[in-house]
């Protein structure tokens, strides 16, 4: 009889210590999972959100937009156009195989340029890009002709991690809204295609010492 | 309301022909001390207000802020008082500074949670983002106030407050990078279990914003905070008239007084309305992205999936809305 009294409350201390071992593991998973955190309610949203309506679309986008050959996981997108912001587009205009009469017209046309991009071990030349035969087009080193207005698409032959991140969202910015028709700025609304690499200057202000 | 109709009701009480009479009858001490007090509070006022009663305040001022001072909690209201007392703010602008502001009481758009995060590889620290900060946000020009702070980092370090916030030279500087840090809007927020008067809270579009009328400026929310994301007015804030940002929205970027709290509300006067807020927008780099965390399209949450996210300060269980990441 007292072994088994005793037995029994061997049990009850066990089954006790079993309960306060799950507790313990049971408190300590929800406090790192987050479960109801911010992370369980986003991964949980899984409904298109329709926020076209939104944004008024008749809202002017202040400059020309052309619609992107790829598709982002929302769907279509649109980029800046780029060929009515070069200053002399048409380049065909001048390179058209006739005689220019006006003394270093290249320099007064195209002094400004320099080109570092490519690194020092491989530079890039005019013609990695231009295209030799039509000048109002790209060429990949594939020879595919490509619209300036897609310029996405050549330099997507290197830079293919950035363009990923592009299309998804990770690279670049969308103008003006967060909403509605999805507007992002094309790789030369912010690089030089020249020198790529943002120069170095002065910040726009600085940060006053906290108290 | 109720208290301002018993204040009116007091006042009725008061210059009711029977009392006047019986004061008429026994003119004590004590009644003279009253005329007295009443006498003094009329001069101070109109020495405050610049000498003389000729520059007193208007009727129309007067009781635009009479009705100001006695309005509710902004969650409290009905639509129609928000509206009310936005319109009223308006006018008041116009009298007092004669500037004429457009504000709002838009409420949060359903199916919206607003998500950020910050590209600590992009960044390269111009500050471009802090400047649009101040302007957008009619931030204190003389204190120099500002939502968003900036820190050059050395390689491997991951706090802020371990970084350099006070930089002033060209950027970027080789070997460093950059991070920046605002509000978090957390989405268990420790400010808002902190404040006494409930003058702050999570709106349902995870923005936590503060009622600047309510706050009563113990500062227990600055204490309870983390990230260091809420700001003081020591001061009356200065904007000059011409600089100001015009459209405004009652729990954003309208003017503050002195002794309130403010902060960073992901700009709830552009991000309502479907614009980004004024940090992003003046990324040079790009490193800013912004978008709804319940939309499975939306940017931010590419972000997410694809990207080395990180928050700070996690085990704390803030749970902020705000990732770093790295390309």
């Amino acid at each position: 009889m007292i072994r088994d009294v005793m037995n029994i409350s061997r049990c009850k201390k066990n089954i006790f210590r079993i309960f306060a071992a799950l507790f313990f593991i049971l408190a300590g998973k929800t406090a790192y999972c987050g479960s109801g955190g911010v992370i369980e309610t986003y991964k949980n949203a899984t409904a298109p959100f329709d926020d076209e309506k939104l944004v008024d679309p008749m809202l002017s986008f202040s400059d020309h937009l052309v619609l992107v050959n790829i598709k982002y996981q929302g769907g279509k997108f649109w980029t800046r156009t780029r060929k009515d912001k070069i200053e002399r587009f048409k380049c065909s205009k001048c390179h058209n195989n006739q005689d220019v009469n006006r003394p270093e017209a290249a320099k007064i046309a195209h002094g400004d340029i320099r080109l570092v991009h490519g690194g020092q071990e491989k530079p890039l030349q005019c013609f990695t890009c231009h295209n030799k035969d039509d000048r109002d087009f790209l060429v990949t080193e594939k020879g595919v002709i490509i619209d300036m207005d897609h310029s996405y698409k050549l330099c997507g032959q290197c830079h293919f991690r950035q363009k990923k991140d592009w299309v998804g969202g990770a690279h670049g910015k969308r103008v003006s809204y967060w909403a509605g028709k999805r507007v992002v700025r094309n790789c030369t609304s912010c690089h030089n295609p020249h020198s790529p690499r943002f120069k170095k200057r002065w910040p726009a202000t600085y940060s006053h010492p906290l108290d | 309301m109720d208290i301002r109709k018993n204040n009116e009701n007091k006042n009725q009480k008061e210059s009711s022909p029977n009392q006047t009479t019986d004061k008429k009858k026994k003119f004590g001490r004590r009644d003279f001390l009253k005329g007295a007090a009443k006498a003094a509070a009329l001069g101070s006022v109109a020495m405050a207000s610049g000498c003389g009663t000729a520059l007193l305040p208007s009727k129309e001022e007067r009781e635009l802020r009479w009705k100001e001072y006695f309005k509710k909690n902004y969650r409290l209201m009905t639509v129609s008082e928000k509206e009310e007392t936005v319109r009223r703010l308006e006018r008041l602008a116009k009298i007092k500074k004669d500037v004429s502001i457009q504000m709002s009481s838009k409420a949060a758009i359903p199916g919206v949670l607003y998500g950020y995060a910050f590209n600590v590889t992009r960044c390269e620290g111009f500050m471009e983002c802090v400047a649009a900060c101040v302007k957008e946000n009619n931030l204190d020009r003389k204190s120099k106030t500002q939502y968003i702070r900036i820190f050059e980092m050395e390689p491997g370090e991951m706090a802020p407050a371990a970084g350099n916030g006070k930089y002033f030279h060209e950027v970027p500087v080789e070997g460093h990078f950059y991070m920046g840090a605002q509000c978090f809007h957390c989405e268990n927020p420790p400010c808002v279990k902190a404040c006494p008067t409930k003058a702050t809270w999570k709106e349902p579009d995870g923005i936590v914003v503060v009622d600047y009328n309510w706050c009563i400026g113990c500062r227990y929310c600055m204490a309870a905070c983390p990230y260091y994301g809420r700001r003081f007015n020591w001061h009356d804030p200065e904007v000059p008239a011409k600089e100001m940002t015009k459209k405004q929205h009652y729990l954003g970027n309208r003017m503050r007084a002195r002794g309130q709290m403010e902060k960073c509300t992901f700009c709830v006067q552009r991000t309502r309305e479907g614009r980004l807020p004024a940090c992003v927008e003046a990324c040079p780099t790009g490193a800013r992205v912004f978008g709804n965390l319940l939309d499975p399209k939306s940017e931010i949450r590419f972000v997410l999936k694809n990207k080395k996210v990180f928050r700070l300060k996690e085990e704390l269980t803030t749970d902020p809305k705000f990732w770093y990441f790295i390309d």
